[in-house]
């Protein structure tokens, strides 16, 4: 993506093997790099097993992978202020709840249902962005709450258990459920993705917001004495991120038929170091949505591989591990450690 | 640019009777400063004087406890510094630069005022060009497209200047420019505020280093302790001359405090 480059003339601390690598895979924050981490992971995976690559193999792929992904586009625009949101899975668990909840036991029409859950999180992000940016809570407790807090509730809706069609006699089916099927032969869990994170990303790039918002992760003090309103756009990317996970627990409940109060455990964690693959710093600043979204293809690929591998799926926690510490060395530019 | 009446016989900024406090601690007590259209008014003091403090305040980035502005002899509230750059025309150029090193130059200086189309699409060729028009204007090699982070500190100097240029402010203040720059490139920014002075443009610049102040600046207030001691035409005036203002009321009273201990009789 162009509107960035570097100045000429390297100067002559900087021509070890890892910096050139590191700049032939483009500099921080671009998008090359999550795309080259994707590409090489389909090689890998593509040697181990040639399932991969069959065109089931890689639609399962692209669904499973859907609601990471929109978890992942809200959490880049938190992260790209510098804040965190560790919430998202909680939220994603809820939300979906709230939905089927007022679907299957008050037989809310479907719309009012998805608007009622949406506005819902919204506001709920919000208010976290509210205690961040106007009583200067860090996010990383704030989030840590809702964390915790939301996993209650999605404990507390129905006693702990889950919520389905069949959960009120005569069964009401999820009006929702249409999330699942396909439009013109590509599932529409995968079109909602992809639509989320391109309307995210031209959002970003061709209007204000995304320097507004990578100002603030870049150098807040200068954002504010520019004159931008940064409390207000903190409260504004809590709100995207909620909303989103509100929209990828409606779109798992789809998906699933179904929706367990521990949905998505572990989720936040991998929204978290999809964006930090995507390139995106830890402290913000810069990187981009599509590359988030790439972040979430490849932990994608990743628990395919193991899937594919036969390996018990505890194995993906220490492969997202790897990931994570892979993400962390390059997040720092060309794999030095400080 | 703006509504106010003008009336250009007056200072295009005067401050009277500014106090600024900060708790306990008084910044400021009592600044009564003038400051003409296209001069280059340069302001020392010891650190602590309030050079800074006043600079903030002129910008709107603090507000005065008491104390009034004029605008080209008409009273005016200084809110906030986005107002302030609009309404007054005034540019601000911090000691620490206020921009984001992970922007682009043209992102950086069109931050907070971005072209756009139908209200809010960026225009972001529009906006690089016109980017890269200032800089070549200010006659440096700096492409719009660079990111910040990656420039000397001289170079980020000259952006920060730059933004006053872009939006054709009159009124650029500038805090400690030449502060953390190689000598090379301090040349650079003193012959930047030069051209801004030929353009017409008025500067109100800080500087503890002496040599640059006498290089460029056409009149110099020394503040002492929260205000303003002297102002000075800066003709013939050498560094001894501006240290001895800056310090020499100081030495001059503890001195005669010394000399009143040595009378007998007055413990």
């Amino acid at each position: 993506m162009t509107g960035i480059s570097s100045a000429p003339a390297p100067s002559p601390y900087r021509q070890s093997l890892p910096a050139l690598l590191g700049r032939a895979a483009g500099q921080e924050g671009s998008v090359r790099r999550p795309i080259a981490f994707l590409i090489g992971a389909g090689i890998i995976a593509t040697l181990i097993t040639h399932d991969f690559i069959r065109g089931s193999n890689l639609n399962e792929l692209l669904i499973s992978s859907s609601f990471l992904v929109v978890l992942s586009v809200g959490e880049a625009f938190v992260i790209l202020v510098g804040s965190i949101d560790l919430g998202v899975e909680s939220l994603m668990a809820s939300f979906g709840m709230l939905a089927a909840w007022l679907t299957v036991f008050h037989g809310v029409p479907t719309g009012p249902a998805l608007l009622g859950t949406m506005v819902g999180a919204v506001i709920l992000g919000a208010l976290v962005g509210l205690l961040v940016a106007k009583v200067h809570i860090p996010s990383f407790v704030v989030t840590l709450g809702t964390y915790w807090g939301f996993q209650g509730v999605a404990l507390l809706t129905n006693g702990g258990s889950y919520i389905s069609p069949s959960s009120v006699t005569p069964a009401r089916p999820f009006g929702f459920a249409v999330l699942a099927d396909s439009t013109l032969g590509v599932s529409n869990l995968i079109i909602v993705a992809v639509g989320v994170t391109v309307v995210a990303q031209l959002v970003i790039t061709f209007t204000p917001l995304g320097a507004w918002l990578k100002s603030i992760g870049s150098n807040e003090l200068a954002a504010r004495r520019v004159g931008l309103r940064a409390d207000a756009l903190k409260v504004l990317v809590f709100a995207v991120s909620a909303g989103l996970a509100a929209l990828a627990g409606i779109m798992m409940t789809a998906y699933q038929g179904s929706i367990y109060p521990t949905t998505g455990q572990g989720d936040s964690l991998e929204a978290i170091a999809a964006v930090i693959l995507g390139g995106i710093p830890f402290t913000g600043g810069r990187g981009t949505v599509v590359g988030a979204a790439l972040g979430a293809l490849l932990i994608g690929i990743i628990n395919d591989i193991i899937v594919l591998l036969g390996l018990p799926a505890l194995y993906e926690y220490i492969f997202v591990a790897a990931v994570l510490v892979v993400a962390g060395l390059q997040a720092r530019g060309g794999f030095l450690v400080k | 640019m703006n509504a106010i009446d003008q009336d250009h016989r007056a200072p295009v900024l005067s401050v009277r009777g500014l106090v600024k406090r900060f708790g306990s601690v008084t910044a400021l007590e009592g600044i009564d400063l003038d400051i003409n259209e296209n001069e280059v008014l340069g302001i020392v003091g010891d650190n602590g004087a309030g050079k800074s403090t006043f600079l903030a305040l002129l910008t709107g980035y603090h507000h005065p406890d008491s104390g009034e502005f004029r605008y080209r002899g008409h009273p005016v509230r200084i809110t906030s510094p986005a107002r302030t750059r609009r309404a007054l025309g005034i540019e601000m150029v911090y000691q620490d630069l206020a921009m984001a090193p992970d922007l682009s130059v043209w992102e950086n200086l069109f931050l907070g005022e971005e072209i756009k189309r139908f209200g809010i699409l960026s225009s972001r060729r529009a906006m690089r060009a016109r980017a890269g028009e200032v800089l070549a204007q200010m006659n440096t090699k700096i492409r719009p497209e660079w990111q910040l982070g990656q420039l000397s500190g001289g170079e980020r100097q000259l952006v920060a200047i730059a933004r006053g240029l872009l939006f054709d402010r009159d009124i650029i203040l500038l805090d400690e420019p030449t502060a953390a720059i190689s000598v090379a490139k301090a040349d650079d920014v003193l012959n930047t505020i030069g051209d801004l002075h030929k353009r017409g443009k008025t500067v109100v610049l800080i500087s503890h280093r002496l040599e640059d102040v006498l290089a460029v600046c056409t009149r110099i207030a020394v503040f002492v302790t929260g205000r303003v001691a002297q102002v000075l035409d800066n003709r013939d005036l050498t560094i001894a001359d501006l240290i001895h203002a800056m310090f020499g009321g100081a030495a001059d009273r503890q001195r005669a405090q010394w000399e009143r201990r040595q009378q007998p009789g007055t413990r």
